[in-house]
């Protein structure tokens, strides 16, 4: 992701010298003989970049092209191509109906607090991690604090049903000998976006720590010992030097974050959904994939999947905008 | 804090105060990120009345196996632990392959450049999106295939880039030329060059992959209907994600149901999840663990860019 700006280190390598120096492109000759030189010259390059080409076209833009089913009325037997067109009744259907504000609000608020509670968590983490004076401490951290990144979501939510079931989970456990009310935690909607967003940080804070860190390991040392002789005090390095070198690599991962608000987890909120919860829990991904593969409403969820994507798109481009009119930083 | 002290310029308090309150932070950190799966651990190995009782909280109580014993019995389990091995193994394997090809290819100058990075940023942005894709996996015929396992998302736009750039400041573009005065094409520099010039990199994507391969349940989900081909994850769901779960899904059919104790099960079926979760958890830690000098070098090369 956050290399969005491309290419600004490929072009500074290997174009010292070999074939592919401007002498190659001056031969005269028709468009037709150039092409065919640079394949001469390039095909292996092609051969090597082939197995990636196909897997993109494959499984990237052949959906692209499946996704005219929005606009048509997708039948098995008639495939992609022999439905019949319907423009934009889809969409319609899905802003008329009952659910399409409920859906969009869910999903709305759960990556709006989901963002608000975890963004800032793991440049805090990475910030007081730098100034750990005991570097076999330091070390023991960052290993500990990885590990969650690399348990499946599958099993983070079956945690969560074990250790909060309401028969023997530990933690209505606990509350009941403390003398309060067992809590059937999976089954409130109150607790959906608590726990969706609580056990997301404490699996991924630690490992997002990882790019502050080493974004903090490359600023010049000389600062901080300017900055002792001057007699500031830990506070006051992490204000001045820490926290200036922090934002440019926040905001382009806000900016980036912006771009996935309506965007779903739909793997983990499908494992948290309940009967119970379903008030909350129903977002755009679980509402597609139930009605899509279970109902096989395939044009019509296409259609929502569509307005989503156009959605993200424009507002990634709008945040970068008004990002590269206000600050310094932008994606591109 | 004593040691601090050492450290040659001397500290004003502030900052021995800043310092112990740090450590005191992480310390519950480490307790908050650490005690979630310590309990999972000791639950797994206590006796499943204990567990049920609530009684397991800091230390495991009557020491008992039969929990492993019991998941170790299902053919079930067994079998799509057996493919979660084969998928991701295999599907490890083709993606770094795959990538590291594509990534040489991308650090290299060549006609047309611009036009396949175009290409592959385009991807990030515009996704046809689940329906789309399943309608035209289904068409390539990959549904209820294994093979869907391992092709899909062979290639992904982050690890792409990530290797690139690893190549791009790793091989000197003179080797190339020193080696192409030698008598070498991109195949033979590639193969005898940029593979053992990029074993780190290699390592990380290992573990990217590896691990995403490992805890995928929702491919399998989308498009796996036959139960022999599932792997564990899915299975997983079944045993421990889900409200009203029982161990029961572990047991293959009604028969074998009736020749096992059945309310055994049911009360081991607590302990039983705790096992499951553990045994399919490890390989990913362990890889991790195993891969992690390698890791936070890769990492950081990678993410430093520019």
């Amino acid at each position: 992701m956050r290399s969005l700006a491309p290419d600004a280190s490929s072009d500074r390598t290997s174009s010292g010298g070999d074939r592919n120096s401007v002498t190659a492109y001056n031969s005269k000759g028709a468009p037709w003989n150039r092409f065919k030189r640079a394949i001469e010259r390039d095909w292996q390059i092609w051969v090597l970049l082939l197995p990636t080409i196909a897997a993109f076209v494959l499984f990237s833009y052949l959906p692209l092209y499946g996704v005219q089913i929005a606009f048509r009325d997708y039948k098995a037997v008639q495939g992609i191509l022999g439905s019949k067109w319907v423009g934009f009744k889809h969409f319609t259907d899905f802003f008329a109906s009952y659910y399409s504000l409920r859906l969009v609000l869910n999903t709305l608020l759960l990556n709006i607090f989901g963002l608000i509670w975890s963004f800032p968590v793991p440049i805090i983490l990475a910030i007081l991690l730098n100034q750990l004076v005991f570097a076999k401490f330091k070390k023991f951290v960052q290993t500990v604090i990885y590990v969650p990144h690399f348990i499946s979501t599958v099993v983070m939510v079956g945690v969560l049903y074990l250790f909060l079931s309401p028969g023997n989970g530990i933690v209505n456990k606990a509350i009941t000998a403390l003398g309060g009310q067992s809590v059937f935690f999976m089954m409130e909607p109150g607790w959906f976006r608590t726990l969706f967003i609580s056990s997301d940080i404490w699996q991924h804070a630690g490992w997002s720590t990882i790019l502050f860190i080493a974004t903090l390991t490359g600023i010049d040392p000389e600062l901080y010992e300017a900055a002792s002789v001057d007699g500031a005090n830990k506070r006051q390095k992490i204000l001045y030097i820490d926290i200036p070198h922090l934002i440019p690599i926040a905001v382009m991962m806000l900016i980036l974050s912006c771009g996935s608000m309506l965007a779903s987890n739909t793997d983990k909120a499908l494992l948290m959904q309940t009967s119970g919860n379903m008030p909350v829990s129903d977002i755009i991904g679980v509402y597609v994939y139930n009605m899509g593969l279970g109902k096989a409403q395939f044009s019509y969820t296409a259609a929502i999947n569509l307005f989503i994507n156009v959605v993200n798109f424009i507002t990634i481009m709008m945040v970068n905008w008004v990002a590269r009119r206000v600050g310094t930083t932008s994606l591109f | 804090m004593g040691t601090s002290v050492k450290i040659g310029r001397r500290m004003s308090t502030g900052d021995v105060l800043f310092d112990m309150c740090n450590v005191i932070f992480w310390v519950i950190i480490l307790l908050l990120v650490m005690y979630p799966l310590w309990l999972v651990i000791i639950a797994s190995v206590s006796d499943p009345d204990a567990v049920l009782a609530g009684k397991v909280t800091f230390w495991p109580v009557g020491f008992s196996l039969s929990g492993y014993v019991g998941i170790f019995q299902s053919d079930q389990l067994l079998r799509s632990y057996f493919n979660s091995i084969v998928y991701t193994v295999t599907g490890t394997f083709v993606s770094v392959f795959v990538t590291m090809m594509g990534a040489y290819a991308l650090s290299r100058n060549f006609a047309g450049k611009g036009a396949v990075n175009f290409f592959i940023i385009f991807t990030m942005f515009f996704n046809g999106g689940l329906i789309p894709s399943y309608l035209i996996n289904k068409s390539l015929g990959l549904n209820n295939n294994p093979l869907v396992m391992i092709v899909l998302g062979v290639v992904s736009v982050w690890n792409l880039m990530i290797a690139r750039t690893y190549i791009n400041t790793n091989v000197p573009g003179e080797l190339y030329d020193a080696a192409v005065t030698d008598g070498a094409n991109h195949f033979v520099f590639f193969f005898k060059v940029v593979l053992p010039l990029s074993g780190t990199i290699m390592a990380v994507l290992c573990v990217y992959c590896g691990v995403a391969r490992w805890n995928d349940y929702f491919t399998a989900l989308v498009y796996i209907r036959d139960r022999k081909l599932l792997p564990l994850q899915t299975i997983l769901r079944e045993i421990v994600a889900s409200l009203n779960s029982t161990a029961a899904s572990m047991i293959e059919d009604a028969d074998k149901m009736d020749t096992i104790n059945v309310a055994a099960i049911k009360r081991q079926a607590e302990v039983a999840k705790y096992c499951s979760i553990v045994v399919s958890t490890a390989p990913a830690v362990m890889l991790y663990m195993f891969m992690q000098k390698y890791f936070v070098k890769g990492v950081l090369i990678g993410s430093l860019k520019g």
